[in-house]
């Protein structure tokens, strides 16, 4: 059983909105511990930094969208999912902000037993989303170090006169007998290269 | 010429540079061009962001460096970008607690701005680096709503903010804060808000685009034309479904008169401005290199991006080009302009990668 998502709320500057207050009851409901429900003022990236909540939720409509964009800037190495709550039940601008990368849209007036699914989904898209994001990521990274092995290689083949398979050898006993990964040996051969040419 | 959308909705932010958008439509000149703008009151950057990019809004008063910021997917989702038109330079500033006016700036200080990548937050840096204090590792910088920066500076939750106005002179009026520099004596003319949309929006209605930039001109030139045009811009703008303030508030910085709060009053040579003959409003390959360079500076951006590619993909310049001849507006002969910041620095669009790089204080 994993632990209950972590959640904070922040609300509009003059609270006790029906809204706000039907998705209090509707989180208690679902079984998510409420972390805080903050204002969105000059403490709130603190109050951020000290929660770690799982999850931030906001109004759609609200100027503490701004405050949070530094928060999600300020922190954009360890993302986290925002949703939106919102007045506008068009299925189709839902569809459209989660394309824009918004987790997911609350609509007011949800039943509560109607948000844990919601946020249950939003958590699985997030997550999903975060994973292709570190596997494109890494694909980029591995790229980039094919290359530059590729380009060392060619160096060794063109000046020693060597097959591709025994440059390609050549470097990887080098990079054993210097402890160094494949692809750094690679680089400072390139760079050796860069200033003798 | 067919019109390919006759209602386009425009969004903007309660903020005294919203005026040309907001004349254009109060005027008509959007009829005259074939358009019906539909105004948008926002409540967010981050709001209008998400709108442009879902299609609920066709167009926005956008900050710059919003747009760039969302081309080059700093904190969002990466989308391509097009900036129609610059709708305004200078008229921004930074206000200091009454508190701290008689001491020099010093490190350690709080600071808001109004948007992480948006322009308040390009002058703020700059404004404190020139003078010595490192915005990032010397300061603490927040992102605060503008309606809010005059409460949290009373209450002394921060010491200082950057913002559009009419929020520093409200400050002023209000005795909390006192301007402590105008944005134009960062960068004399900079540009600051444009009217902002997404590729694929211009890119399937291009007649309708050129329309809205024409009858935006239009508003523009209106604007500039007279100081009582000036007046009844100020005095309409300051109306609830606008800015929502007392015209007392605005009017007296369109005008270009200034006081700072500590006793000295003048009259700004380069106070806010929607037109200039054109000037203003033309979307500069520059203008729009300078705020990558900037993010290059402050670590927002990790690697060069291709300033040229980038700025002349945002940048419509061709259709800005077509527009401008609808709206018989000049236009430069140039795509770049030179200009020099107040710390002597010149930025002319050359060598950005090389320019990013050359400011003593950044985060590289």
């Amino acid at each position: 059983m994993s632990r209950p998502l972590r959640i904070v709320l922040i609300h509009p500057p003059h609270e006790c909105e029906a809204r706000s207050r039907a998705l209090h009851a509707g989180l208690a409901e679902a079984g998510y511990e409420l972390l805080a429900s903050l204002p969105a003022d000059f403490h709130l990236p603190e109050a951020v930094a000290r929660l770690q909540p799982d999850m931030i939720i906001v109004d759609a409509e609200s100027d503490a969208r701004d405050a949070l964009e530094h928060i999600v800037i300020a922190t954009r190495d360890e993302r986290r999912p925002i949703v939106m709550f919102t007045e506008d039940d068009k299925a189709s601008s839902m569809e459209a902000a989660m394309a824009a990368g918004v987790s997911a849209y609350v609509v007011a007036g949800l039943q509560p037993e109607r948000i844990k699914p919601v946020l249950d989904v939003a958590m699985v898209r997030f997550r999903r989303e975060q994973q292709l994001l570190d596997e494109l990521e890494d694909t980029r990274h591995k790229l980039a170090e094919r290359k530059v092995i590729d380009r060392a290689k060619g160096i060794l083949m063109n000046k020693h006169g060597m097959g591709e398979e025994q440059a390609y050898q050549k470097l990887r006993t080098m990079a054993m007998n210097k402890n160094l990964k494949l692809a750094d040996l690679a680089q400072r051969i390139l760079d050796v290269e860069d200033l003798l040419g | 010429m067919q019109i390919e959308k006759d209602t386009v909705r425009i969004g903007f932010n309660p903020l005294t540079d919203c005026a040309s958008v907001v004349m254009a439509s109060v005027l008509g000149f959007d009829r005259k061009h074939g358009i019906r703008i539909v105004l948008s009151k926002e409540t967010s950057w981050a709001g209008v962001r998400d709108k442009l990019l879902t299609g609920e809004l066709d167009a926005a008063h956008a900050l710059y460096g919003l747009v760039y910021g969302t081309q080059l997917g700093i904190g969002s989702a990466r989308r391509d970008m097009a900036v129609l038109m610059n709708l305004n330079r200078n008229g921004q500033a930074i206000t200091l607690a009454r508190r701290l006016a008689e001491e020099p700036v010093r490190p350690g200080l709080r600071w808001a701005q109004t948007f992480p990548t948006g322009t308040h937050a390009m002058w703020l840096y700059y404004w404190l680096a020139a003078q010595g204090v490192h915005p990032l590792r010397e300061a603490r910088v927040l992102t605060v709503p503008p309606s809010q920066m005059a409460s949290n500076l009373a209450a002394g939750h921060m010491d200082g903010f950057c913002a559009g106005e009419p929020w520093n002179h409200r400050a002023v009026m209000d005795g909390v804060g006192v301007t402590i520099a105008t944005s134009q004596q960062i960068w004399p003319d900079h540009p600051e808000k444009v009217l902002a949309a997404t590729a694929a929006f211009v890119d399937a209605h291009p007649n309708t685009c050129r329309a809205m930039v024409a009858a935006v001109l239009e508003a523009s030139r209106w604007i500039d034309a007279s100081a009582a045009n000036r007046m009844a811009t100020a005095e309409i703008i300051s109306a609830v479904p606008y800015v929502n303030t007392s015209k007392d508030v605005i009017w007296q910085r369109v005008l270009g008169h200034y006081e700072d709060g500590m006793g000295h009053h003048w009259e700004d040579a380069h106070s806010l401005r929607f037109h200039q003959e054109g000037a203003a409003n033309f979307p500069y390959l520059s203008d729009g290199m300078w705020f990558m360079t900037q993010y290059r500076r402050w670590g927002l951006l990790r690697a060069a991006p291709d300033y040229h590619g980038v700025a002349q993909q945002v940048q419509r310049l061709a259709l800005y080009r077509e527009a401008a001849e609808m709206a018989e507006t000049a236009l430069p002969a140039s795509a770049l302009r030179s200009s020099t910041l107040m710390d002597g620095a010149v930025w002319d669009g050359g060598d950005p990668e090389r320019y990013a790089a050359s400011f003593a204080i950044g985060q590289r």
